[in-house]
């Protein structure tokens, strides 16, 4: 089965002139909704490592193309963000559908590693200022590279995550008592900008130097910025490490600082709880949309059945948040 | 119940066992990952098998204190919010939403940060 992906690789990797063999194609555990594969490219005098990210076919309605993410990552590296870079791209109708290959970055992106291993425990103290910057770098691209972006109003943002939840005719009072709060809130009057969508460990590549690369774009979209901060500083994101507020690892002074250094638009930190609201309520309707793709038998993914399960993290987060003093 | 030895919650604690001890170690690491998913799964169940009922009774206890009525229900109470006809700063209700999420964590995953957090 195998062959066949390393024969349409080889393909594509011509175009972009690079020849040799391809070895050691393994998938690797990402996200749920893509395939990754690593490889490498033996020629004559080197060998090279490599990243296939691909669709599935079976992703969210949330999500752009992977192939529109390829375009993404060659704007922001041109900004400072560290991303890894593009070798090649592929639209759906190509042997190798709607996909890229990209360079890979040695480090580490899975969070609990990220967060346990000694090797991290130096850069880890400066990640949360890295972040900041690099999310600011994000927010600074021009938005008119990316035409093929939904683009939406935090408010529009709320009421299709709002019908998202009431479509699957499972009512939760404390969904309900979110949204009315939600819709209460000062959420920052800001220009648009490059959203990245999804900013956190598990989507960020870590080395012992700290930040090396972002990854994993297919959340991006065109709105308000600060739902960056926000979204990385929700519970979910916090690996178990709940005392740490930014991701597990930082404060969120060091995230602002770090954002603050770059952007022109100082952001204080009392705006960020409505957003830290906003992106744990986001996360429950995600793990609604991934549980219902399992339910209406689109797929029959055991990974999706049981995200079904973890809504009520979200709703005993928010309630913490709200009632519970919770930071 | 009339069924006999091994329970519901024993029989799920065997696959999970078998799984675990031997089968995790014999498939490459992108399905050792996914079987930590499967185990996760065969928890909720057994935990839900265990406690389901009480947490949902206890629940329901002080649903029916706030909404005052014996057929009281989530999806009712969710109507209440969304349409206002319920004080949103009321305490009681608050408490409510406390509980209700507390006992649906209790079930889906205890070891949840915050849920250790709050019973601490």
């Amino acid at each position: 089965m195998n062959k066949n992906l390393e024969n349409v690789l080889a393909d594509k990797l011509a175009e972009a002139s690079i020849h040799g063999t391809i070895q050691n194609l393994q998938p690797l555990t990402g996200g749920a909704s893509k395939e990754i594969w690593k490889f490498e490219v033996k020629s004559d005098s080197r060998s090279e490592k490599f990243i296939l990210r691909k669709g599935s076919g079976i992703e969210g309605p949330m999500a752009i193309k992977t192939s529109d993410e390829a375009k993404i990552q060659k704007t922001v590296i041109s900004l400072g963000a560290p991303v890894p870079e593009i070798i090649s791209v592929s639209s759906v109708e190509e042997p190798l559908g709607d996909a890229y290959i990209m360079k890979f970055v040695e480090g580490e992106s899975i969070a609990r590693k990220v967060l346990r291993d000694k090797e991290y425990k130096e850069a880890l103290k400066g990640l949360a200022f890295q972040c900041g910057e690099s999310i600011a770098k994000i927010h600074q691209a021009d938005i008119n590279n990316f035409s093929f972006l939904p683009k939406k109003t935090v408010s529009e943002q709320l009421t299709d995550l709002y019908q998202t939840y009431v479509s699957f005719d499972q009512p939760s009072p404390v969904f309900e008592y979110t949204h009315l709060w939600l819709k209460k809130q000062n959420f920052g009057e800001l220009s648009d900008a490059l959203v990245h969508g999804d900013f956190r460990l598990g989507n960020i590549i870590v080395d012992e130097n700290g930040l090396q690369s972002i990854i994993d774009w297919e959340l991006a979209h065109i709105g308000n910025p600060l739902q960056d901060l926000g979204w990385i500083c929700g519970n979910s994101w916090r690996f178990g490490n709940t005392d740490k507020v930014v991701g597990g690892f930082g404060d969120l002074e060091d995230l602002l600082e770090g954002y603050n250094s770059v952007s022109e638009y100082k952001v204080d930190k009392e705006i960020v709880k409505a957003w830290q609201v906003f992106g744990t309520f986001r996360w429950g309707v995600i793990c609604l949309i991934q549980a219902s793709a399992h339910l209406s038998g689109s797929v029959n993914s055991v990974e999706k059945a049981a995200i079904g399960r973890r809504v009520s993290e979200t709703e005993l987060d928010i309630v913490d948040l709200l009632f519970l003093g919770g930071s | 119940m009339i069924f006999d030895k091994p329970s519901s919650v024993e029989l799920l604690q065997a696959v999970n066992f078998f799984l675990n001890e031997k089968i995790k170690t014999e498939v490459p690491p992108h399905l050792a990952f996914k079987l930590r998913i499967v185990e996760n799964v065969l928890n909720i169940v057994s935990r839900e098998i265990e406690l389901g009922s009480q947490l949902s009774q206890d629940l329901m206890t002080d649903l029916k204190k706030l909404m005052e009525s014996d057929a009281a229900n989530l999806q009712d109470l969710s109507l209440l919010i969304k349409e206002g006809k319920i004080d949103i700063e009321d305490q009681e209700l608050k408490n409510v939403l406390i509980k209700l999420s507390k006992n649906k964590i209790a079930v889906d995953n205890p070891n949840y940060s915050t849920f250790k957090k709050l019973v601490e």
